[in-house]
């Protein structure tokens, strides 16, 4: 029972990254249509720019992480306007090749900065909570408080600003969009921006207890696909969902059968709902 | 005053417009008839930004509007309630009415537009928490209508807004719309009900294959022989 609180605590640390990491896709799926394939790269530069302004710099973990989440969006509003944007009237596949593109530039990017080899990010917050008789650390604590804390921002966000309410409505009617005077050029940066901010505070908590490297976020990027397929795309109850569901198949799964099972358990859930419900779980119908 | 001066605009390779001339005097109703595919969206989408001018120009209140955009063709005065609504179904009818208020979001005046766009159509008052998408066609061309509203026109393009509508609905809807040009705002609007529209409008357009072939004020076009052999089916 000890164990299985224990797991259940690190599913649910996971489950917060995957959360953060898969919002951001999913959003940029609705606004912009398209598969946003260097996702995984904005993580790992988070992730590194995180981990410079912490070690290098010496700003606290918490600032570290914010500094970077705001470099990301910058970065994130760049990529829309200098790879995405002129590529709007383009085929779909044409906006696939320029995100692997712009993929590979991040990791070499990082590689040329950061070099190759793995890094670690010490852990700045040390010590473990006793909670129903298991052990957690407090690391996995504050990823779980602060994913709970970012989501519930991003719901305000969407759902009550102005602002927020403008990436919705390009999601639901891009036509009505644009004739109430929303310009969808902007909602498109902002979405971007804000998709490689969320991956930041995704990857910054989860850093000091995996390695960095520059080909971090392919895995992750497998993932995060996997759950906004599962999900539906475009849907971000079916993200939230579909990331904290998978997290904890596999932190299970790794725990009580095998660790070299737990990896592939995303892609086993995949196959199968693809098999069943092609549409993903949460949505109703096709959107287009 | 709205002033279309040899407009040209079309798909891909082909133009769907030929040179059409028409102005919208402010405040006066203006109808555009025309059948099926005689390029009366495309002439709205035009005007709206949604579609590009190829040649000739726009002009509206002495500004050159045939480079704008949608967003600040709104923000001009021109809202443009699009034929198939194009409302944002999942959204609360309340949400959509304000969202229309976006080109405007800081100004004071909204919440007094909110209550003058319940007035016209009470029924939304009741339905303000249920999604856009639920409503019937009608409460849904309301909302369409009073979502163009929120954004305070001094010009409001209509396109078809009686499609799809049963004529009960169609009747309510046109009353409406003749509310809306007695309280001051422009009208331009497109209509297959040739006779009903005539019958609120000040003036009107025949559009046939993309080009304007009569017009006139809307009472004299009412007993054109042409017209009421084309479109009143006397």
């Amino acid at each position: 029972m000890t164990l299985f609180i224990q797991q259940l605590f690190n599913g649910l640390a996971l489950g917060g990254v995957y959360c953060l990491a898969a919002i951001g896709l999913t959003l940029v799926f609705g606004v912009l249509r398209i598969p946003n394939l260097a996702h995984g790269a904005l993580y790992m530069l988070g992730a590194y720019i995180t981990y410079f302004f912490l070690t290098t710099v010496g700003v606290p973990y918490i600032a570290a992480i914010g500094i970077a989440a705001i470099m990301l969006f910058v970065v994130g509003v760049g990529l829309e306007r200098l790879v995405f944007h002129p590529l709007r009237n383009s085929p779909h596949t044409h906006h696939m090749i320029a995100a692997v593109g712009a993929m590979f530039f991040f990791q070499a990017l990082a590689q040329a900065i950061w070099g190759a080899d793995f890094r670690r990010m010490d852990t700045p917050i040390t010590g473990e909570l006793r909670i129903l008789g298991a052990e957690i650390s407090a690391q996995r604590i504050v990823i779980i408080v602060t994913a709970v804390i970012v989501l519930a921002l991003l719901a305000w966000f969407i759902k009550r600003s102005i602002h927020g309410q403008t990436i919705e409505a390009i999601e639901q009617d891009r036509v009505g969009a644009s004739l109430v005077g929303i310009n969808p050029s902007m909602v498109a940066m902002l979405t971007l921006g804000l998709s490689a901010l969320l991956a930041t505070i995704a990857a910054g908590l989860v850093a000091p207890i995996n390695l960095l490297s520059p080909t971090m976020g392919d895995a992750l990027n497998l993932k995060v696909f996997a759950i906004i397929i599962l999900g539906g795309l475009g849907s971000l109850p079916g993200a939230i969902v579909g990331g904290f569901a998978l997290a904890i198949a596999e932190t299970m799964t790794a725990t009580y059968i095998s660790s070299a099972v737990g990896e592939t358990v995303a892609f086993v859930v995949l196959v199968a709902v693809l098999a069943i419900k092609p549409n993903g779980l949460f949505t109703k119908a096709v959107q287009r | 005053m709205l002033t279309l001066d040899n407009v040209s605009a079309g798909y891909d390779a082909t133009d769907v417009l030929h040179g059409v001339s028409i102005t919208a005097r402010p405040g006066e109703l203006t109808v555009i008839l025309g059948a099926n595919g005689s390029g009366k969206t495309t002439l709205f989408k035009t005007i709206s930004g949604l579609m590009r001018v190829r040649a000739g120009s726009i002009a509206y209140e002495g500004r050159q509007l045939h480079r704008a955009r949608p967003n600040a063709i709104v923000k001009a005065g021109i809202a443009h309630c699009p034929e198939g609504r194009h409302l944002f179904g999942k959204m609360s009818v309340e949400k959509n009415l304000r969202l229309g208020s976006y080109p405007h979001r800081n100004s004071s005046r909204t919440e007094e537009i909110y209550a003058e766009v319940l007035d016209l159509f009470p029924i939304l008052k009741e339905k303000s928490k249920q999604p856009a998408g639920s409503l019937s066609g009608g409460q849904q061309q309301m909302v369409a209508i009073g979502r163009a509203l929120m954004s305070d026109p001094s010009l409001l393009i209509l396109d078809e807004p009686s499609m799809g509508l049963a004529p009960i609905v169609v009747e309510q809807v046109l009353e409406s719309v003749a509310q809306i040009n007695r309280n001051g705002i422009g009208v331009l609007l497109s209509e297959q009900n040739a006779k009903a529209s005539l019958a609120i409008a000040h003036r009107g357009y025949v559009l046939a294959e993309g080009r304007i072939v009569l017009a006139d004020d809307a009472s004299r076009l009412l007993n054109n022989p042409e017209v009421q052999a084309a479109y009143l089916g006397l």
